[in-house]
C-alpha cells in the first residue's frame, strides 16, 4: 500500500531533520535566483535575528550568485518573508530561476495575458520527484500496473494533464492522454478500453453523467471504472460522495499548485478524511492571512508552502491563498505525513471556473481596452448544469453607440473573444444600458458568485 | 430625410415603458416606433415630433440614444406599391438597416421609414422615380 513506505512512514522526529537539511539546501539554491539572491544579500529584507542566528554570509558588492541563510532550526523558517504571486509576476520570466536554461526542460503557466503570467520552469530533477510524488498519490489509493488511466485533465501550461501522465507512467499504468471535453469520445473510451482510473474535475464528473443517461450506459453496469482522482476545484464532501454514488466508485481529492509543481502537492489515502501533504518535499504552514502570523495547529488559515527540492524555482515560504487547517491525530494508514482539511476558500479574489483560475482584474483589464464598453461591470457566476457558468455584464458606452442592433452584437461576441481569450473560459457577455449596474461605492463589488455552498470562491 | 432616434435597451418588463413615460412628461409625441430585440438587449428606433428635445431628455435619464437620418417614403394605396419601392432600392444596391411602416392619417396614405446608411443616395434614387419623400418638417408635423 506504500509507494516509499520509508518516507510515507517516517518518523516525525526523523522526518524534521529531513526537512531541516533539505530547507537549508533549498535556501542555497534559492540564492542563486536573481529574486531570493537581491532578497538574501539585502538582509533587511530577512529578519535580522534569523540571518545572524545563522551566520548569513555578509555580501560585499551584491553579487547575488551565493547569498544564502542558513537555519539550525525548521521554527526559524517564520522569520523569513513570504513569497507572493506578485513576486513572480514581477520577476517575470526568470527571476526566480536558479540554474541556467541548459539544465531547464518544462515551463508551465498560470494562463492569462493581463500583466506578466505565472511561469514555472523544471529541471530533470523536478519531473522525476513530480511524477514519483502522482505515482505516490496513485499508488496510494489503490492504483497498480495492471490499471488502465483515462487522464481527462488539460494537458499543455495546465499541470493537471501532464503532472499525471507522467506520474502514471512513472508508476507503470497504461496512460490515455485524452483530456478534457468531447464527452461521447471519454465515454467510448471508458467502455472500451475498460478504464479502471480517471482524473477529472468534479464539476465534469457530474456533467459527464447526463451523458450516460442519454446514451442509455449505466456507469454502474457497463464501465470498470473503480477509482477517480478530482482536483483542481473546490468541491464539498456531498459532491464527492455524489460522484462515488453515481458512478460506483471511490473518489480521492487531490490537491496541488503549479508554483510547487501540479497536483502531487498532497492527497487523500484509503481513509479519505484529509490530504497528507507530502513533506519531504514541501514544509507547510497555515497562517492567519491578515496578520501573516503563524496560526496554532488546527486553526483555520492560509496554507503557505516551502519547497524542499526544487532544484529550477526552489519558493520560500509561498503564499497559497488556498484556505485550509491541518488536521489533528494521527491516520490509520500509518502515514506520519500531516493532513490538511479540503480547501474551503481563498483569502484573495482568485475565482475558479471549471477549473481554470481566473482573476478579476483580468476581465476588467480586457474589459476596458475595448472603447465601446463603458466603465462599468459586473461578474456573476451560476451553476448550471453542474459546470459553472460565467456572465460577465457590461454597460455600453454612450459615446460610440450608433444605433444599430448589428453594432451591439458585434460588440458582444467582440468581448466575448477577448475574454475567451484572456481567461480560457468563454464567459455569457450581457450588454446593459449605462447606470444600471450598481454605483461604486468606495470598493466596489464586481463579483457575485451564487454558485453557493463551499463552492463559491467568494 | 428625417431624423429619428435610436435607443438601447435591456429587453426586460418595464423598460419600454419608462421610455414613454419619460417622453409622455416631455410633451413629445411619437410618430413612429419599432422595436429590435437579440434576446437580452435590443434597439428601440422612434419617430418624434422633437428628436431634439426627446433626446435630450433621454439622455439625461442615461439612456444610451443615437440619432439616425431615416427616408420616409410615401407609399401608394395599391397592391406591390411597397415593392416596387424597394425594388427601386435594390437595383441600385442600397442596403437597409431595417425599416417600418406609419400610416399618416386614420384612413389615408402609408409611409415607410427606411433606416439606410446611404441616405442621400438612397434619397436621390427614390425621388429619381416620382416617389414622395416627406421632408422633416412634415414629418415633424406630421
Amino acid at each position: 500500500m506504500y509507494w516509499e513506505k520509508d518516507v510515507e512512514t517516517m518518523d516525525r522526529s526523523a522526518l524534521a531533520v529531513l526537512q531541516l537539511r533539505r530547507l537549508n539546501e533549498t535556501l542555497k539554491q534559492a540564492g542563486r535566483s536573481a529574486f531570493y539572491g537581491k532578497r538574501f544579500a539585502a538582509g533587511a529584507d530577512t529578519p535580522a535575528q534569523a540571518g545572524a542566528a545563522a551566520g548569513m554570509p555578509a555580501q560585499a558588492g551584491g553579487k547575488p550568485a551565493v547569498a544564502s541563510v542558513e537555519l539550525s532550526d525548521l521554527e526559524q523558517l517564520r522569520e523569513l518573508p513570504f513569497t507572493k504571486k506578485d513576486d513572480l509576476r514581477n520577476a517575470f520570466p526568470y527571476g526566480f530561476l536558479t540554474v541556467d536554461l541548459e539544465k531547464v526542460i518544462r515551463l508551465h503557466s498560470s494562463s492569462g495575458t493581463t500583466g506578466n503570467p505565472t511561469v514555472v520552469f523544471h529541471t530533470p530533477d523536478d519531473i522525476d520527484h513530480w511524477g514519483n510524488l502522482i505515482a505516490r498519490c496513485m499508488y496510494t489509493t489503490g492504483v497498480r500496473k495492471q490499471d488502465v488511466f483515462q487522464n481527462m485533465m488539460g494537458y499543455g501550461l495546465f499541470t493537471g494533464g501532464l503532472g499525471f501522465h507522467y506520474g502514471a507512467e512513472k508508476l507503470g499504468v497504461m496512460t490515455i492522454p485524452i483530456g478534457p471535453g468531447n464527452s461521447r469520445r471519454q465515454i467510448w473510451f471508458l467502455k472500451h478500453l475498460k478504464t479502471t482510473v480517471i482524473h477529472i474535475l468534479p464539476s465534469y464528473a457530474l456533467r459527464l453523467y447526463s451523458f450516460f443517461e442519454e446514451m442509455e450506459l449505466d456507469p454502474r453496469e457497463d464501465l470498470h471504472l473503480r477509482i477517480a482522482f478530482i482536483g483542481a476545484e473546490p468541491h464539498s464532501e456531498e459532491i464527492r460522495k455524489k460522484i462515488e454514488e453515481l458512478y460506483g466508485i471511490k473518489v480521492y481529492n487531490s490537491y496541488g499548485l503549479s508554483e510547487m509543481c501540479g497536483p502531487g502537492v498532497a492527497f487523500e489515502c484509503e481513509c479519505q478524511e484529509g490530504l497528507h501533504i507530502w513533506e519531504d518535499h514541501f514544509y507547510p504552514e497555515i497562517i492567519d492571512p491578515a496578520s501573516g502570523r503563524v496560526l496554532p495547529d488546527g486553526e483555520r488559515g492560509e496554507l503557505v508552502l516551502t519547497t524542499l527540492t526544487r532544484e529550477a524555482m526552489p519558493l520560500i515560504r509561498y503564499r497559497t491563498r488556498d484556505l485550509t487547517r491541518f488536521l489533528p491525530g494521527e491516520c490509520p494508514c500509518g502515514r506520519t505525513h500531516r493532513r490538511i482539511d479540503r480547501i474551503t476558500g481563498r483569502s484573495d479574489d482568485m475565482l475558479i471556473i471549471n477549473g481554470v483560475n481566473i482573476f478579476p482584474i483580468q476581465i476588467e483589464k480586457t474589459l476596458m481596452a475595448i472603447p465601446e464598453i463603458g466603465h462599468n461591470y459586473l461578474i456573476e457566476i451560476h451553476k448550471e448544469n453542474f459546470m459553472d457558468k460565467l456572465s460577465v455584464k457590461v454597460e455600453i458606452s454612450e459615446e460610440v453607440f450608433h444605433g444599430t442592433l448589428a453594432e451591439l452584437e458585434k460588440l458582444q461576441s467582440k468581448a466575448a473573444a477577448a475574454l475567451r481569450a484572456e481567461l480560457g473560459v468563454t464567459p455569457n457577455v450581457k450588454l446593459v444600458e449605462p447606470s444600471s449596474l450598481p454605483v461604486s461605492e468606495g470598493k466596489a463589488r464586481r463579483v457575485y458568485d451564487y454558485r453557493g455552498g463551499e463552492e463559491g470562491g467568494l | 430625410m428625417g431624423v429619428q432616434l435610436s435607443v438601447f435597451l435591456e429587453n426586460k418588463p418595464g423598460k419600454l415603458e419608462t421610455i414613454t413615460k419619460i417622453l409622455s412628461d416631455a410633451g413629445i409625441n411619437i410618430r413612429g416606433i419599432s422595436m429590435a430585440s437579440e434576446g437580452e438587449f435590443g434597439v428601440l428606433k422612434v419617430l418624434v415630433n422633437d428628436p431634439g428635445k426627446a433626446h435630450e431628455v433621454l439622455k439625461k435619464q442615461h439612456f444610451t440614444v443615437s440619432e439616425r437620418n431615416v427616408v420616409v417614403a410615401i407609399v401608394d394605396d395599391r397592391p406591390g406599391a411597397l415593392h416596387d419601392l424597394l425594388l427601386t432600392l435594390c437595383s441600385e444596391d442600397i442596403n437597409i438597416e431595417d425599416c417600418y411602416g406609419i400610416v399618416l392619417e386614420e384612413g389615408g396614405n402609408a409611409a415607410i421609414v427606411l433606416d439606410i446608411e446611404a441616405y442621400p443616395q438612397a434619397e436621390k434614387v427614390l425621388a429619381g422615380r416620382g416617389t414622395r419623400l416627406l421632408s422633416d418638417s412634415e414629418l415633424y408635423s406630421l
